[in-house]
């Protein structure tokens, strides 16, 4: 490892001297560099819990960031009577698939934590959280001995209309503060916030907490061409406790 | 052995595992610096407290038009608000533009605006800056040449004379080891202070890295505190880098090169040889 550090230094050096390159190096090296993510993943991990915060911490005005609230037909037609017509779809490699209303997923257990949710452009704020423990729902459809990831798949859409997705392994997906969230802050979630569920991954930076959730899907592998999430495809870690 | 060298003699200085991290970590900060203010310009602002607040701002940087004018950049340290247009604020788009961003292109890594990016090269040599300090020291502590520039209590009452004899104000320098007292608090200061908190708070900035520690990030003052210390250590490690700098030119810049490349420095009159 110390060696391929080197290397990798050395021609990192190299690149800073002579500007910008494009070429199969930027590629190889930026391949090179990305490759510290497997290193950050395996030391940090998802161990321990997040924070909790008290009531006097928490934003009540919490901040709006991400793709745009979808206004399509789609979200239209689930919102329609307070979200009465939305289903929570969860399937893929699990035994037991099922389709989830509002009042099933409000009549499980819930957790509320006051947690503290970090962006990866460097902010931060603290809102209430109150949903169904994501490991409540997955152990409802019993996932296959084969499922390793849990994929999330959106309503929200950008310009060129690439569906906003995101995963996690199954580790990060049973962790006990990993919530479907359906209220921040004493109250439902509102649209902009990613009504009527939205995830809440405390222990890893903001694009993980997908909102405008609609489907869960148990899955063995990344689909082809997908680095497992919509900013993970831009170029974001997938390992985003960092 | 045991005769003391003179001036003009050649001296083993620095082992090799020295003067390879020395340059692994120059790289690295370099690398870390640049990207590290990438970063900084996608939320280019610093809090004293853990949450995103304005009303706890100490650093911002704005853009903003007037009416038919010109945009025009501005900085706003602990309520102070300066134009910096094309410098900061509002400045150097990397592609030969500008746009509103807290620093230019010719300093970020990379230059245009892109932050997948720049983490990319920050956490990649957060590790190479990392693992060289914990060689150097490993290394300094086994060969024993590490405690010739930890500062000691002995040293304490020669910083005055040194800095004055620094300041031309006395002709010679208090007789001293292998490293003046100066060198000696600077070094001790950076290795045993400034590295290490700049590693940990940076790592506090993480979810993960703060959800193992529990309480660790609340001695910084919670996240967007710690990114505000990160920052600040970052501009003092900068600080430290000129001053070095001054010194490394000013006392021989040849003979202190080199003897960071093969190790053997040329003693000069009033160098010290070891304790």
């Amino acid at each position: 490892m110390k060696r391929r550090l080197f290397v990798a230094s050395l021609t990192a050096s190299g690149l800073v001297a002579c500007g910008p390159v494009k070429s199969q190096l930027t590629t190889s090296l930026h391949d090179t560099l990305a490759g510290a993510e497997n290193l950050n993943h395996a030391v940090l991990g998802t161990r321990g819990m997040a924070h909790l915060y008290s009531e006097a911490d928490i934003d009540r005005d919490f901040r709006v960031n991400g793709l745009n609230t979808p206004t399509d037909t789609r979200y239209a037609t689930a919102a329609r009577d307070n979200f009465g017509g939305y289903r929570l779809v969860v399937d893929g490699l699990a035994d037991k698939p099922q389709a989830f209303t509002l009042a099933e997923l409000r009549a499980l257990p819930l957790q509320t934590q006051i947690t503290r949710h970090d962006c990866v452009e460097g902010w931060s704020a603290i809102g209430k959280w109150r949903g169904v423990p994501l490991a409540t729902v997955l152990a409802m459809v019993q996932p296959q001995a084969g499922a390793r990831y849990v994929f999330f798949h959106c309503f929200d859409k950008d310009d060129q209309g690439t569906e906003y997705y995101e995963s996690l392994d199954l580790h990060e997906a049973a962790h006990p503060q990993t919530l479907l969230s359906l209220d921040l802050n004493d109250r439902a979630l509102d649209y902009d916030h990613g009504a009527p569920v939205r995830l809440r991954v405390p222990t890893q930076l903001g694009y993980k907490s997908a909102k405008w959730v609609r489907r869960i899907e148990l899955a063995a592998a990344f689909p082809a061409q997908s680095k497992g999430g919509y900013w993970e495809d831009q170029g974001y870690e997938w390992y985003a406790g960092i | 052995m045991t005769e003391t060298p003179a001036p003009g003699e050649k001296v083993y200085r620095h082992s090799i595992a020295a003067r390879v991290t020395h340059w692994s970590w120059a790289l690295a900060m370099l690398v870390l610096v640049m990207s590290g203010l990438q970063i900084f310009n996608a939320a280019p602002y610093l809090d004293a407290s853990d949450k995103s607040d304005p009303a706890h701002r100490v650093l911002s940087f704005d853009a903003q038009t007037a009416p038919g004018g010109a945009p025009a950049g501005t900085t706003t340290l602990f309520g102070h608000r300066f134009t910096t247009t094309h410098v900061l604020g509002y400045t150097d788009d990397g592609m030969g533009g500008e746009e509103a961003r807290a620093f230019p292109g010719a300093i970020t890594l990379p230059a245009e605006q892109d932050l997948a990016d720049g983490r990319v090269w920050h956490l990649f040599f957060g590790w190479v800056l990392t693992i060289s300090i914990v060689i150097y020291l490993v290394a300094g502590a086994i060969r024993k040449d590490l405690r010739e520039l930890i500062l000691r209590p002995s040293d304490l009452p020669k910083l005055l004379p040194m800095q004055l004899y620094y300041f031309r104000l006395r002709k010679e320098p208090p007789p001293h080891g292998t490293y003046n007292p100066l060198q000696k608090a600077a070094y001790t200061v950076v290795l045993f202070v400034f590295v290490p908190l700049i590693v940990l708070t940076g790592l506090a900035l993480s979810p993960g890295f703060d959800a193992i520690t529990g309480p660790l990030i609340q001695l910084f003052g919670g996240r967007q505190f710690a990114r505000t210390w990160h920052f600040t250590l970052m501009a003092l490690l900068i600080g430290y880098f000129l001053t070095h700098m001054v010194l490394v030119f000013s006392t021989g810049a040849w003979n202190n090169l080199k003897s960071m490349v093969t190790g053997w420095y040329r003693l000069k009159d009033h160098d010290g040889v070891g304790v």
